[in-house]
């Protein structure tokens, strides 16, 4: 579960070199090769009332993007990493799935979803629906102008939400090969207060302990891998306590275990995963169970 | 008999214009669209000249020219870069890579930085095929 190789999905106007460059540190434990993707929306070249395929547009589309992306792998040439670039038309999600598959990358790096709300509604955010889809995990970057937050090295002080879901168990291990690039581990688990062994200040103290037991395991196992990791345990809603835990343990990132939920079911209910990856002011590790998991 | 020259791009607008330039000048051309697919063409084909770009998908002008300037069979088949990616970058790549422990590896015939004119690219293959 080694990151050797990352896509960078960028609209340029999202995402640009600074947060790659960010994202650099993760040379120090596996980290060569950067594929960078642009997809071209379809309508924006695409059978226009009047003008049929603006293929001008297209080229010239296509040429802005490479010459930033030939900037960009010169760079990372230099410093002896292996880089490659998709430039195609299409629709976001299925082209992002494509080229993961064709390139086998580890890690997909996206922009937060700027879809409006009605669109959103209709056919749900890129990031809703690249959740569903895809089984490599997903880091939603925040521009530094999205957040209040400055975030220099997103590995470095990762706060990881664990709900015991193969997601999030999976996640603990994704971590630990990452011993060269993360400092220390905030590991956090929000007891939802419907969940609470009863409404006693005791029954709230026992579900506390038994979380933070079930957490010191987890925290001995990032010990033994070199990674210094400490356990903490919030009562509330999930969406919000994780926000509060990032902000009280100073994180740089948050990772979460998401699941293989129908796209439907997101839209209309939401999901904590799906929440924070759009709403958070950190940049959010979303990984995805193993293949036939849920 | 003709010889054969592989253009390894993966534009496909780039790979038609050398194709043209090759046949034009009576030369085979065998095409791949990227890296990886080139490697294992240049294997199987044997070309007496390849035409590289630097920035693909898959695998990179730059490891396809180490893995073939390193490799016992194939280090003495011809190469012209023609890519976007300027020869410096180029050139500091493969310091680089020899840095982080890779073998020393020898410059290109030719680089050229696109856009080329056809003439030009033609003048360059006849000089490097002799």
């Amino acid at each position: 579960m080694k990151i050797k190789k990352l896509l960078f999905v960028t609209k340029f106007e999202e995402l640009g070199f600074d947060a790659l460059r960010s994202l650099l540190t993760l040379r120090h434990s596996a980290l060569e090769h950067v594929v960078f993707l642009n997809v071209i929306e379809r309508d924006r070249v695409a059978m226009h009332r009047g003008k049929g395929y603006e293929k001008d547009e297209e080229i010239r589309l296509r040429e802005a993007a490479n010459i930033r992306f030939i900037d960009w792998s010169e760079t990372l040439f230099e410093q002896g990493m292996e880089v490659g670039v998709y430039i195609v038309v299409g629709s976001l999600v299925p082209e992002v799935i494509k080229a993961t598959q064709k390139e086998d990358a580890d890690l997909i790096v996206i922009g937060r979803s700027h879809k409006g709300v009605l669109e959103q509604l209709y056919s749900g955010s890129d990031v809703t629906e690249l959740l569903h889809r895809a089984w490599t995990p997903v880091l939603v970057y925040k521009q530094l102008s999205e957040t209040t937050i400055s975030v220099e090295e997103p590995f470095e002080r990762p706060l990881l939400a664990i709900d015991w879901s193969p997601g999030s168990l999976r996640a603990v291990e994704y971590l630990k090969v990452l011993k060269d690039t993360v400092k220390e581990v905030h590991l956090v688990h929000v007891a939802d207060e419907k969940d609470l062994k009863g409404p006693s200040a005791m029954a709230i103290q026992k579900t506390r302990k038994e979380a933070r037991d079930k957490l010191e395991e987890i925290c001995e196992s990032f010990a033994a891998a070199g990674i210094k990791a400490r356990e903490h345990v919030y009562i509330g809603d999930p969406d919000e306590e994780i926000e509060k835990a990032a902000k009280d343990c100073q994180a740089s990132m948050i990772v979460l275990g998401s699941s293989a939920k129908a796209t439907w079911v997101e839209k209309f209910m939401g999901s904590t995963p799906r929440k924070i990856a759009e709403e958070s002011i950190y940049p959010t590790l979303l990984i995805p169970p193993e293949r036939g998991e849920k | 008999m003709s010889k054969k020259v592989l253009v390894v791009d993966d534009d496909p607008d780039v790979r038609l214009f050398s194709v043209t330039v090759l046949e034009e000048n009576g030369y085979i051309p065998l095409e791949a669209e990227d890296g990886e697919s080139g490697l294992k063409m240049i294997k199987a084909e044997k070309p007496d000249l390849i035409i590289l770009d630097v920035l693909m998908p898959r695998q990179s002008g730059v490891r396809l020219y180490r893995e073939l300037k390193t490799s016992k069979t194939l280090k003495d088949v011809k190469v012209i870069i023609l890519s976007g990616i300027a020869k410096k970058t180029f050139l500091r790549s493969q310091k680089a890579l020899t840095e982080f422990g890779g073998a020393e590896i020898p410059e290109p015939e030719i680089y050229l930085e696109k856009p080329v004119e056809p003439d030009e690219l033609a003048d360059v293959i006849k000089k490097v095929l002799g």
